[in-house]
């Protein structure tokens, strides 16, 4: 498949299926970390050694029979591209700044990717909608199995796999759920969450990267030890801190309701009328927007748009992607524009079919 | 008390710091004590030391210290240096990161110290590679997991729950019997 495939402006598909409880969680993703025996870490190896990896890595996947890889490698693909990349969650900020012989190799529908020499020689990612934590720690953990068998990986019976981060030696897993938790944002209750979460060895970050703490209501919550528990118990206990936060945020968004209703359809309806036909938007105002209209929507107060459409404005809003959206890179002010005018597009189609009869319409 | 560093303003912080079990106590003025500070230190130098800088805090060492201190430190530390990759486990604690798989190996003594500090234990417990864990025995699990809750459901009536619940049940089932999915 050719890059162009992975830069659409639109949702990867392995997004477009409906998850288990898709109210709250966006998607799910596991992450591997895995290094080969006798190579040093991409922060000290050479050329050689980087391309080496690289060939022998790539080999190994493209011999998999029933997932098709794609291979791009990092310092071919002009920065705008490795950007959208990067938005997609498909590589890391860091892979996209490598010099050396760094790569990235994506199954098709883009629910795979394994970077090569990032951090780590090996970063094998899945990531599944909704909440899928056991479902998608077994498509990494096949992935992973099949790769033993034809790569030396590092591995030590006292510290288990080894990495170039202390963080992520033992397992070597990370399991990441992306959660949209407007009720318990408004409350004020994240305060306390995250506070507790650290004590659990867990980590609450924003979702659009360092810096955007509760940008859109959105946030990731992934284990931090990785060393000393078995994965099993790593999944259980994200699993149960998950499950209770779930259960803390319908109740907050049932108090809501019963609260101020008033207060908080105004709020939603008038996110959806800036979405539908602001023309200045910036990336802050769309992340907030999209929160109140996929709130309303889980609330049932806003009928006729899917989630899936939400979901992939999320991603659109980006700077990347506005930019590849208008062909040519933009100053800030000009993002802004156009992200207005994508926003509009993506927002105003869905209904047509719903539209009362009499309603103007541009064209026929 | 006259701050320990300036020697001029009136001491109104106080540092304790505790090395190898030696408690010490430094009295500074705000105005000093601001600019040791670990967190005034320009992290925009390197991207990676905020975490190296945390990594020494939790092994123990002192972000600031005299000239003969730190020549002391420094050589005892830059006395091990990895075969493989030339690494020092001061350069480990400085940058957060070690540079290859034989770093472990040379820092065996030391790193347990630092693990301990930042996983729940020393020693790995996980996946080996060449066994093949049962993913079976966790699906098992989660289904017997939800069989309770939908129990509960029907005692409480909650039919509409219940039927969610058994649906996902399901789907688990399903899933054992083809033996999860299909990726090598």
């Amino acid at each position: 498949m050719n890059l162009e495939h992975f830069l659409k402006n639109e949702a990867p598909s392995w997004m477009s299926k409906d998850g288990v409880d898709a109210d709250i969680v966006i998607s799910t993703r596991i992450r591997l970390a895995r290094n080969l025996a006798g190579y040093r870490y991409p922060r000290s190896f050479s050329e050689q050694e980087a391309k080496h990896v690289d060939d022998v890595v790539t080999n190994a996947l493209t011999n998999i029979n029933n997932v098709m890889f794609s291979h791009f490698t990092i310092k071919e693909m002009p920065a705008l591209q490795r950007q959208v990349l990067v938005e997609k969650h498909l590589i890391s900020p860091l892979l996209a700044k490598k010099e050396k012989s760094a790569s990235v190799v994506i199954s098709n529908d883009e629910s795979i990717s394994v970077m090569v020499n990032e951090e780590d020689h090996l970063r094998i990612q899945c990531l599944a909608p909704g909440f899928q934590l056991l479902e998608t720690y077994e498509i990494a953990d096949k992935l992973d199995s099949y790769l033993e068998k034809h790569l030396p990986y590092a591995f030590d019976e006292t510290f288990g796999y080894l990495t170039s981060c202390p963080t992520n030696v033992g397992t070597g897993l990370r399991a990441s759920v992306m959660m949209h938790l407007p009720a318990l944002t408004m409350s004020n209750q994240m305060k306390v969450i995250t506070q507790m979460l650290t004590r659990l060895g867990m980590v609450v970050r924003g979702i659009y990267g360092e810096g955007s703490e509760n940008l859109g209501n959105m946030y990731q919550i992934s284990n931090q030890v990785t060393l000393g528990k078995t994965e099993q118990e790593i999944l259980e206990d994200l699993q149960n801190v998950v499950s209770q936060i779930i259960q803390n945020e319908r109740k907050a968004r049932q108090s809501l309701m019963k609260q101020a209703p008033i207060a908080l359809e105004d709020r939603i309806q008038r996110a959806l009328g800036t979405l539908r036909y602001a023309r200045v938007m910036t990336s802050d105002e769309a992340a907030t927007c999209l929160s109140n209209v996929r709130l309303g929507v889980d609330l049932g107060l806003i009928k006729g748009i899917p989630i899936s459409i939400l979901n992939e404005c999320m991603i659109l809003i980006q700077q990347g992607f506005v930019q590849q959206y208008a062909g040519t890179t933009l100053q800030a002010t000009e993002r802004d524009l156009f992200r207005a005018k994508l926003l509009r597009e993506k927002l105003n189609s869905v209904d047509e079919n719903s539209k009362e009869k009499g309603e103007e319409k541009y064209d026929v | 008390m006259i701050c320990e560093h300036c020697k001029v303003r009136e001491a109104s912080v106080t540092v304790t710091q505790i090395i190898n079990g030696q408690k010490s106590e430094r009295h500074y003025c705000e105005v000093c004590a601001g600019q040791f500070h670990p967190f005034h230190i320009d992290f925009n130098k390197d991207d990676n030391l905020q975490l190296a800088q945390l990594v020494s805090n939790w092994f123990g060492l002192p972000i600031w210290k005299n000239e003969t201190q730190e020549k002391q430190t420094q050589a005892a530390q830059t006395a091990t240096t990895c075969p493989t990759c030339g690494y020092s486990f001061r350069q480990f604690l400085n940058e957060g990161k070690l540079g290859c798989s034989q770093c472990y190996e040379t820092f065996s003594n030391k790193l347990p110290q630092v693990l301990t500090k930042i996983q729940s234990g020393t020693k790995h417990t996980g996946k080996i590679p060449g066994t093949t864990t049962n993913n079976h025995l966790l699906l098992k699990k989660q289904i017997d997991k939800i069989r309770e809750k939908l129990q509960q459901a029907i005692v409480e009536e909650r039919f509409e729950d219940a039927a969610n619940l058994r649906d996902e049940i399901k789907d688990l089932e399903r899933k054992l019997e083809v033996g999860g999915v299909d990726t090598p």
